[in-house]
Formats: C-alpha cells, structure tokens, sequence
C-alpha cells in the first residue's frame, strides 16, 4: 500500500520541491498549511509521516506535535520537525514533544527522502 | 588643705597647746595656798619663760620649714601643673631648695619623657592626617576619572559615597544627598536580589563551602533603570566587609547602557536576519536546484517553475545580504550580562518571593549546581511562570529543581495536574515581567539566554516546566578545591551490625519513608583517641526528593585544635570553629532536625561512632534506625572493590559538585541513595528491615575479612 506523507508548511517555494520529492519517491502527498489545517488533515485520513515545519501560522509546530502525540490513536504517525532555526534547545524541545526526528533548514533533498525512506522502514 | 596650710596650723596648734598648759600649772600651784607664796612666784617666773622659749623655738622652726619645704613644694606642684596643662618643655627650677634637688631632677625628667610622647603623638597624628588626606585625594581623582557611576551604600540602602559620574548618569542637577535612600533614584528590586544573592553566596544560606574570604571576590551583575524608568543601567555590586567578615554596605559601580542595550538589540537582530533569517530563501533554492539536476527529465512546466524559484531566491538573497553588510557597518557591539550562579542560591530566590509575596510554597529539591545566566531575570521568569501554572492547573504546590545535564543544566518546575500546551505556553511567553526593569518579556528572557521553554510529563499523575540553560562555563571555586583522597573504611562495624528494626518502620516500602542523608567533617580518624568533630550536617529526603533547602548545617567547635593534615581536607581552621558551639550543643538539635526520620551516611559507622561518643554528654540518645551507603554498595555491586563516595557517585551517575564538606558529602550521598533505592527494589530489596539486613550481612563480611 502506498504510504501516505503530509507536509505541513507555509512557504509556497519550498513546499514545490517538498511535494515533488516526496511524489518522486513513491508516496503519496498532501498539503496543509497552517497549524489549524494539518490537524484537520490528520483526522480526516490519518498519514504516515508528517513533515511538520515548526514556524507556521495559526497553532505552531510544536503545539501540533503535542496534540498529535496526546492521542493515542496516532501513535503511529512519524513526525519529522522542520525548521529554519538551529538552536540546539529547540531541536531538544521538538524531541521532548514527541518528535521523531528533526531537519534544519537549509537541508540536502537527498538527506530529507533517505530520512523519510528510513523511517518509513 | 593644702601641705603648707597643715604646716602652719599644726604649729600654731603646738603653741597653743604650751600656752594652755603653762596656763595649767601656774593656776593649779596658785590654786593650793597662800603659804608657799614665794615658791609660787619663781616657778611662775621661770615657767612663763619656757614657755615663751618653746614658743620661739616652734616659730622658729615653722618658719624654717615654710621656706625650704612647704613654699617650694607647692610651686614645684603649680609648676608641675602649668607644664602638664600647657607646655610640658617649661624648666622646672625650684629656687633656693636644694633639699629637693632630687625630686626636682625626677620631676624634670618625667616632664622631658611628657613632652617627648607629646611630640610623638602630634607627628603620627599628622602624618596620619597627611596620608588619609592624600588618600582621600587620590580616591576622589580616580572617582572623578571613572569612566562608571559609584556609589556606596549601607545594608539600609542610604547613600554614603558617591562620585560626579554617578550624578551625570542618574540625569542629577546638584547633590544627591548623603544618607538619603538609594530607592528614590533607583528602582528597588534589582538591589535587594544582588544583595539577597550576595550574602547567600557568602555563606547566608549555604554553609557548605567553609573557609574561603570571598567576599572581596564576589561581585554581582546588575541592571537596573532610574526611579522613573527612563534610563537603564548595567553594573556590578560588591559587599563591603568589616573585620568580622560581616556585610556593613555595598558599592556599585554602573553605566548607562540605554544606548548600547539598544544597540545590543540591533546587533541580535541583524545577526539572527543574516544567519536564521536566510535560511528560508537558502533551503527553497536549495531543494530547487538540486530537483532540477536530480530529475532533468522532467516536463518543461515544471521545469520552469523551478527556475523561477532558483531565479527569484538569488536576487533576493543578494539584495538581503547588501542590506545587512550596510547595517553591520554601523553597529556598536556589546554583551548581555551574565554570570555563573550556583542554582541553589537562584532557586532559594524564587522560593523565598513566592512564599513571602504570594504565599505559594515551593520546595527546592535535588542536588545544586552552577549554570550560567543573568540570575535576576531568570528569577523573575520562574516567579512568572509559576503564577501562570497555578492559575492554569489550580496546582498549590510546587517542586523546582536544577537538572544538569549535557553541557547544560535543566531548571524544572514540576507540580501534580496536567501538562501546559505548547500553544497555551507560547502566549504567556508575550507577557510583561512585572518586576523587571523595562518593558522585559517572557520571550525576551528566554531569547537572551538563547533557550526555549516546553513542558511535558514528569512521574504518574505529575507535569513539569523544563526551561534549559547553559552550564557555568568552568569549574568555579567552589568545587575547584583539589580532590584529597576518601578516609579509609572504617572497620569498626558493631554500631551498625546490631541494629535490628522488625517494628512498623520496618515493614514500610524505602520508598516511603522520611530520610535524614547526613555527613560529618572530624580532626582526624580516631574518634577514642581525641579526635572531634568539626561540622555536621544533613539534607531531609522525602518521597523521593532531596529537600535542597531543608538543611542542617553546623561548624562545631571541637574543643582542641585542627591539625594540618585534615584541615587540608574539609578546609576548616581553628579561626573558623572559634566561638562556635560545641557538639554537645549541636548533637540535641541534630536530634530535634531528624526527629523519627531514618538516618544515612556513606561509611555511616564512622560518623556514627563519633556522635555515640558525644550523646552522654549531649544528653540524647540517636537511637533511630541508620542505613549506610557504602554497605548497600558493597550489597549491589560486591564485584566492585571500590565503594568510596566518589566512586559510587560515578557509578551511579552523580554530579559531584562540593566534595568534603559536610553539606555538600551529604548532598551527594542523598542522590547516591535514591538512585541506590531503585536499583534495590529491582533486587528485591523494597521494605526498610530488608535493606537493613542487606547492608548488616556486608558488615558481618567485612569484620570477618578484617580480623583475617
């Protein structure tokens, strides 16, 4: 069964490449682009990863990170954190919210599907 | 009277006296009859004359002892007085009297060695004068030439000293008054916390780090703003000791850094648009580019919508970066104020402004350490977010605790209720600190400490705030003194082996139960050849938490001097202990301190032997059930042959921040334990009697090995 990506992002020109690549590598991707909107998408049919970038509008990476790991339910869903911050006390706040992974930006494409592939086993 | 008055009267009293009884006789011969008529008139002849002779002999002689003795003493007595009074370098010469030549030589003599001691006394009085005024000149030069505002003030805030510069930064026209309060023109808080800190880090709240003279070193960084608000300062304080090594006052010296804060806030933008804010741009080209070279393949309309990507993201990463080189260039740089702060005395902060502002109790619990941050704002963060948390959950009472970790030291706040959501978190961070200086924000504290803020779940049924901050950055001095070797196990096991406690107490989970974790320093080891304590002290475990600020902590005077050898290594001196109580002072309110709690020592059989030694004499008996690390180490680990505290803290992953003094030994032995208590239960090990036997039946072992 193909494996189902979102990617929750709010800047149009990476969000070209994220969808490319990640259609490119065989899944099947969907888009959300604020806070709000990821966590409709999730209910509405659960993904397999979530490429969820920390700095979006309307509720926050984190905050959906939370609320996704608060229901257990979706304890399944991979969550890999984006962000355009590199500080090490966020990438440990991420991993505390129950994160799966995290990816500073600027990041290789080649790096980010070997990531995705690995933790889609 | 004077000599020369008793003099006279004296012989004129003489006189009189022959007059009277010549009077006497001529009567009373007179008196018995007319037949001896003539016999009566010769005696009354001859006695009138022997009389007048012995009168004219007394006069004679008054008169030569007024001359030579009674006129010149009392001249040689004013003399003495004017020279004493006025000049003391006036000759003394008593004319015509040489039979006082001696007394006049003595008194000319004393009178040279006065006006000697005189002249002494006005040449070191002046050369005193002299210094202290070219002192005081020099002191008002370097002042006048500081580039910072001074000023010093007593322990009640009032100005004593100040110099010009501190008037032109505070916006003063004129004086600002001696004696008055610092508070009218500076804004109170950032002062009571430096001073609150100060004297905790110099003992007040921590005795554990005995016998350093750190007041002179010890400054604390401060900002602070002008009683109205409009200009804010950066300085240091320092407290001013007197000879007891008490605080009487502080001077602070400070800047206005109104201009560079700004400048400051320009910088951290510019530095986090040129690196964080190009990351965006960098990444979409980025990922454009490389789609293009990894799939050439692809169809022309895609194509050109990542072309444009790649086309629109370089020109504006070249316009950014012009913009930003051009800001650079006008940038004055400068630095948040930070320091290293010892957790305990930041934490001691928080719990000690809630409870007495807010009547919220907190309780500090685990181990102490150094990290590096600005203590005052952080302070007010915690106090913040621990409103906010009670308001949110309804939690009343609150643990907080430093963590260290990797590089870094974890300050948690943990209380019973649910977790605080990220979302929820985010907006408190948009709030004003009330007592900062400035319109200072939650967020800001957190973006100058380069930190972020979460929480999540803590243990069953608890949350937890976790605020990470950066470890002091090298080792400070407290823990800086040089590691000595552990004393030798001590083999005199009996106090221990026969304690058996099959009662109530026993049958309870370790778990439960209230611990006193405590440690003593001595003069040496042999406690029956005269070795005494010098400090005592013990931390409360309960429920799992070390009570960080329910300590007892006591030098002790141990009644004899300290010898070199173990003065090396817990570092108390002779002048440390004096006027200090003695054990038998001490040891009842250790007793009163542990009350029914079960006692714990690393090597407990030798602090113990000391203490059993003083009950006698102290009047109490501890009779409470003890447990000792070092036996359940030897229980958990009997491969390891090494059970020393420093060791087992390895082991068991303990920071060791305050080794061989008594408060910090026990710290660290209280950390040991609890972890000690998991891996115990894991063995099977969970009620108090089985620990007991557990570590009695590495006693019996280790007196039989000892015998061999």
């Amino acid at each position: 069964m193909t494996k189902n990506v979102l990617v929750v992002e709010d800047e149009p020109n990476i969000i070209l490449s994220l969808e490319f690549l990640v259609k490119e590598a065989g899944y099947k991707v969907r888009v959300a682009r604020d806070g709000e909107e990821a966590l409709r998408a999730v209910a509405e049919d659960r993904p397999d990863v979530i490429l969820l970038d920390v700095m979006i509008p309307k509720r926050d990476g984190y905050d959906v990170c939370q609320t996704i790991r608060a229901n257990p339910a979706w304890k399944d869903l991979r969550i890999i954190m984006l962000t355009a911050r590199g500080r090490a006390a966020e990438r440990e706040k991420g991993l505390a919210l129950g994160a799966d992974d995290y990816i500073t930006k600027p990041f290789s494409t080649r790096e980010l599907t070997q990531r995705l592939k690995q933790i889609l086993g | 009277m004077t000599p020369r008055a008793l003099i006279s009267l004296t012989f004129a009293g003489l006189m009189v006296a022959v007059v009277a009884v010549a009077g006497w006789l001529a009567w009373s011969i007179g008196a018995d009859g007319a037949p001896r008529q003539a016999v009566h008139e010769t005696a009354l002849l001859y006695g009138s004359g022997a009389a007048l002779a012995v009168i004219a002999l007394l006069g004679g002689a008054w008169a030569v002892l007024d001359r030579r003795l009674a006129a010149p003493l009392r001249m040689l007595a004013r003399d003495i007085e004017t020279a004493a009074r006025v000049n003391a370098e006036r000759e003394i010469a008593l004319a015509g009297s040489d039979h006082l030549a001696e007394l006049t030589t003595a008194v000319a003599a004393m009178m040279h060695e006065l006006a000697d001691a005189r002249r002494r006394a006005a040449d070191t009085v002046a050369e005193a004068s002299r210094r202290a005024e070219s002192e005081k000149g020099q002191l008002e030069t370097i002042l006048r030439d500081l580039h910072e505002g001074v000023i010093v003030c007593n322990l009640n805030h009032q100005v004593l000293l100040y110099n010009r510069r501190a008037l032109e930064l505070l916006h003063m026209t004129g004086e600002m008054g001696l004696g008055r309060s610092l508070f009218t023109v500076m804004n109170r808080q950032p002062f009571l916390h430096a001073v609150e800190i100060l004297t905790d880090r110099l003992g007040g709240g921590q005795p554990a780090e005995p016998g350093d003279d750190r007041m002179a070193d010890a400054t604390q960084p401060f900002m602070a703003t002008t009683a109205d608000g409009r200009t804010t300062f950066e300085g240091r304080m320092r407290l001013i000791p007197d000879a007891d090594s008490k605080a009487t006052g502080y001077v602070i010296t400070f800047e206005d850094n109104s201009r560079r804060l700004a400048a400051l806030g320009r910088r951290d933008h510019l530095l986090s648009e040129a690196t964080e804010g190009l990351r965006q741009r960098v990444s979409s080209l980025a990922a454009a580019a490389e789609t293009l070279e990894a799939f050439p393949a692809m169809a022309v309309g895609e194509r050109q919508a990542f072309e444009k990507v790649v086309f629109d993201e370089t020109r504006h990463l070249s316009q950014r970066l012009d913009a930003l080189a051009a800001e650079y260039r006008e940038l004055v740089t400068g630095s948040w104020p930070t320091a290293d702060v010892y957790s305990a005395n930041l934490l001691n902060g928080v719990v000690r402004r809630l409870r007495d502002d807010k009547g919220i109790p907190v309780v500090m619990t685990g181990l102490p350490c150094w990290l590096h941050g600005d203590s005052y704002t952080l302070v007010e963060l915690l106090d913040h977010l621990i409103e906010k948390v009670r308001e949110e959950t309804g939690a009343g009472e609150f643990d907080i605790e430093a963590v260290p970790g990797d590089n870094r030291v974890y300050l948690d706040i943990i209380w019973k209720g649910p977790v605080i959501p990220a979302g929820e978190l985010a907006a408190w961070l948009g709030a004003t600190l009330t007592g900062a200086w400035g319109a200072l924000t939650a967020r800001d504290v957190l973006e100058h400490h380069k930190t972020e803020l979460w929480s999540q779940a803590h243990r069953e049924g608890y949350a937890r705030l976790r605020l990470p901050l950066p470890a002091a950055a090298e080792a400070v001095p407290e823990s800086g003194r040089r590691r000595l070797p552990s004393r030798p196990e001590f083999y005199d096991f009996d106090l221990l082996r026969y304690q058996k406690y099959s009662g109530a107490l026993g049958r309870r989970s370790l778990k439960s139960l209230s611990f006193v974790i405590f440690d003593t320093e001595t003069t040496g080891l042999k406690p029956s050849e005269g070795d005494e304590i010098v400090a005592l002290a013990g931390v409360r475990v309960i429920n799992g938490r070390i009570l960080t600020g329910e300590s007892f902590s006591h030098l002790v005077h141990p009644g004899r001097n300290i010898p070199e050898k173990s003065r090396r290594i817990h570092g108390i001196t002779d002048e440390m202990v004096a006027g200090k109580p003695s054990i038998r002072e001490v040891l009842p309110a250790f007793k009163r301190f542990v009350g029914n709690s079960v006692l714990v020592a690393h090597n407990a059989a030798f602090d113990l032997k000391f203490l059993k030694l003083k009950e006698a004499a102290a009047g109490v008996v501890l009779d409470n059930p003890v447990l000792d690390t070092l036996l359940l180490s030897a229980y958990l680990h009997d491969h390891q042959t090494m059970h020393t505290l420093e060791a087992i803290a390895k082991r068991f992953g303990v920071d060791i921040e305050a080794r061989h003094t008594a408060l910090g030994d026990s710290l660290v032995t209280a950390a040991v334990f609890l972890r000690m208590i998991e891996v115990l239960e894991a063995r099977g090990i969970a009620t108090l009697d089985q620990a007991l036997a557990a570590a009695n039946s590495m006693a019996e072992i280790r007196v039989r090995q000892a015998e061999f």
